[in-house]
């Protein structure tokens, strides 16, 4: 079953097309990578999908329900009750985490749960420590974010879109604002999801990491998807002439 | 409920009418500022010769006085407003203009004096050209000195008018010689000396000679004329006399005496 | 008059001080909030007319506004409630130039939140309101306490612009008072109720610092 389905996307910024006619299909279980230059529209990909942005042209769909549909080349959105439920389809985890600074680690967790879907306190809570738990932070659920180190703030964040109980989660640069030792922490967590079948979109700069956690990498540049399929094939064996010279840049 | 309604609405009737069986209210506009006319006596209620001739006049009309302290730039649109029925605080009638407000009869002289220090060499009205000269923000003196008053040329020969919000401050000013004299009514001219002694006096000519009197509002020219017929009876009692002098005020310009 | 009896005198009139002092900071601080919004809103002309007003309101003396609050509305159409009520008037005139003042705080302090805490709270499914209410305006509050505890500092002191329009608060009382007697020590005494009123206020806001300091 097709979680995410976005088909001919384009945007523009000031008449200047960031994003040509892209389209991505990601499938229950799949964990995709996207790769490119900074520029090439792989955040602005991603932040069209997760409705941060609003696309100009093209159709989205979560659990083939529509979100935007294309109407001769213009995007039309559905309406605000409709974008509200499917919200709750994925999670998002940003480059800088954006923890709530002034709630607590379990209150920045476990505060959208009761308030925007109404679920049971105690459950909301069970389940917010047990991810606590998974992520090795039980003993600091009372701790303010400014209290943690940034791989922390970025497990909370990541316990934070978990806790929605979302059928995906996308992942924008994750390890990008962090200290090179504190990446593996993070990168060890994602892996921890891909190994539960958890569906995933990361767009990322760790190369090796794209290669071996996911099951399909997106090479895009320039706006466009330059080059996509298996891992293994695009990051060893890139055809395209930009990919080579991108990649030639992380070994 | 319904009970309870009607009762608060019963006691606020008798209130109200208790309040009308009281007979009239008459508020005096004052500005507290200004011994020995008008101002805040020792025991904090105000008090002053304007107060309590005020007082005595609404005595014998058997009104209830009420003193409403006033802020002396905005008087007449507060009289306007209907804050108090007449400004009655040593107010130089000659700036009023009589078209709009109904103007009592002059009570007293107002002379303006020039008051200086022992040492300023100042003795004649002449001397004070080029001196500079304290007055207090919109006082009958101000506005006879300035463009337009009647004694505009002689507040033009001044080295420089220095204008002050109240005459305290003013007058402290002439003590630490900041200024070489002061453009002041007499009475409050007389005050300031009886109060700081002989190093203070008044130049013995006025530089003009100004009248005090109650203003009304245009529509009240039969309070008015009552207020002047209660204070005429004051006059002949001898009343207006024997409390200028309580006040310290020069029986000289008691120009209703003579 | 005695030491004692000036002091008497004047604590009479601090009670007035006292309440436009908070009936200002009462209506003015949400007031300021609520013109804030609509200074930043996208409706054009709301966005510009609020504007207009929070130029006319700083730039104009408060003693210019007590004045056309209380007097305006009799001479436009007679209306003569605002003159009879004093304090009613002042409250409003204080109300809304610290309104105005508050308005650009709040301004500041909401557009100096980060775009990520909007995005974070949008992507979890908050509402607008429940994103502002929640996640801005509680950090947003924090931010501004300095600069609100200025302008709290500020209105103590100019409660006693009400003597514009004679209305005896404690500075009016203690300026008849100094005129009466000739005396500058009720001036003395005013900035002693002044310095212990500020001394209150800075206290007061100063733990509602330490309250807020638990996150950065």
């Amino acid at each position: 079953m097709n979680i995410l389905e976005i088909e001919h996307c384009r945007k523009q910024f000031d008449g200047k097309e960031v994003l040509h006619d892209i389209s991505l299909t990601v499938s229950e279980g799949q964990v995709v990578s996207i790769i490119g230059p900074s520029g090439s529209g792989k955040s602005t990909l991603l932040r069209c999908a997760t409705l941060l942005e609003t696309m100009d042209g093209g159709s989205l769909k979560y659990l083939g329900k529509s979100a935007v549909r294309d109407e001769g080349g213009r995007a039309v959105y559905a309406s605000n009750a409709e974008l509200h439920q499917l919200r709750s389809c994925f999670g998002l985890v940003f480059q800088n985490f954006n923890l709530f600074p002034h709630y607590t680690v379990l209150k920045n967790i476990t505060e959208a749960p009761m308030l925007i879907q109404k679920r049971d306190k105690a459950e909301v809570y069970a389940t917010a420590r047990d991810l606590l738990s998974r992520m090795g932070l039980s003993d600091r659920e009372d701790a303010y974010p400014y209290q943690l180190s940034g791989g922390q703030q970025q497990r909370v964040s990541i316990a934070r879109a978990l806790a929605m109980k979302p059928k995906m989660l996308f992942f924008d640069e994750p390890t990008s604002a962090l200290d090179p030792e504190l990446t593996g922490e993070i990168l060890k967590v994602i892996r921890g999801l891909a190994a539960e079948h958890m569906t995933m979109v990361i767009v990322t700069h760790e190369m090796a990491f794209a290669r071996d956690v996911s099951d399909h990498v997106i090479f895009m540049d320039g706006g466009v998807i330059v080059e996509q399929g298996n891992p293994t094939d695009i990051i060893n064996n890139p055809t395209h002439e930009r990919t080579i010279q991108f990649l030639s840049r992380f070994n | 409920m319904k009970k309870l309604l009607a009762a608060i609405l019963v006691m606020m009737f008798a209130l109200i009418a208790c309040a009308g069986a009281e007979g009239t209210v008459f508020r005096m506009g004052i500005d507290a500022e200004y011994p020995p006319y008008s101002y805040m006596g020792d025991d904090g209620s105000y008090t002053g010769y304007d107060v309590e001739m005020c007082a005595k006049v609404c005595e014998i009309l058997g009104w209830t006085q009420e003193v409403v302290p006033i802020n002396w730039d905005t008087k007449l649109i507060q009289l306007d407003a209907e804050e108090m029925d007449c400004i009655w605080s040593g107010l130089t009638i000659d700036v009023i203009d009589p078209e709009a407000y109904t103007i009592s009869m002059a009570y007293s002289d107002n002379s303006q004096m020039i008051l200086t220090k022992k040492g300023s060499g100042i003795e004649k009205l002449d001397d004070v050209s080029g001196k500079r000269v304290g007055v207090q923000l919109g006082t009958s003196a101000d506005i006879l000195l300035s463009d337009g008053g009647d004694a505009a040329e002689f507040g033009a020969s001044f080295g420089e008018l220095v204008r002050y919000e109240n005459y305290n401050i003013a007058f402290t000013e002439l003590m630490a010689g900041a200024i070489d004299a002061l453009a002041i009514d007499i009475g409050v001219a007389n005050g300031k000396i009886a109060e700081y002694g002989e190093d203070y006096y008044c130049v013995a000519e006025p530089f003009a000679a100004e009248k005090y009197g109650i203003c009304f509002r245009k529509a009240d020219a039969e309070m008015c004329k009552q207020v002047e017929d209660a204070f005429m009876q004051l006059v002949e009692d001898g009343t207006y006399v024997s409390l200028a002098e309580k006040y310290g005020l020069d029986t000289a310009n008691l120009c209703l005496a003579k | 008059m005695t030491l004692t009896a000036m002091i008497v005198k004047m604590s009479e009139g601090l009670g007035r001080t006292c309440a436009i002092f908070f009936l200002t900071l009462l209506f003015s601080l949400p007031l300021g909030l609520l013109v804030a919004l609509m200074r930043m809103s996208k409706n054009r002309v709301v966005s510009a007319i609020t504007s207009a007003c929070i130029s006319i309101l700083r730039g104009t003396p408060l003693m210019l506004q007590l004045i056309a609050v209380a007097y305006g509305p009799f001479y436009l159409f007679g209306y003569t409630l605002l003159v009879k009520e004093k304090l009613l008037a002042i409250i409003i005139a204080f109300s809304l130039n610290y309104a105005a003042y508050f308005a650009e705080i709040y301004r500041g302090g909401i557009e100096s939140m980060p775009v990520g805490q909007y995005e974070a709270a949008h992507v979890l499914g908050y509402s607008k309101g429940q994103t502002f209410m929640r996640i801005i305006l509680p950090q947003v509050v924090k931010r501004i306490l300095p600069s609100v505890t200025n302008e709290v500092i500020t209105l103590v002191k100019d409660t006693s612009m009400a003597f514009t329009l004679a209305y005896m608060e404690m500075f009016s009382i203690g300026k008849q008072i100094a005129n009466s007697q000739s005396s500058f020590l009720p001036f003395v005494i005013a900035g002693v109720f002044y310095y212990l009123m500020n001394s209150i206020v800075a206290f007061a806001m100063s733990r509602c610092e330490k309250a807020l300091s638990y996150y950065r």
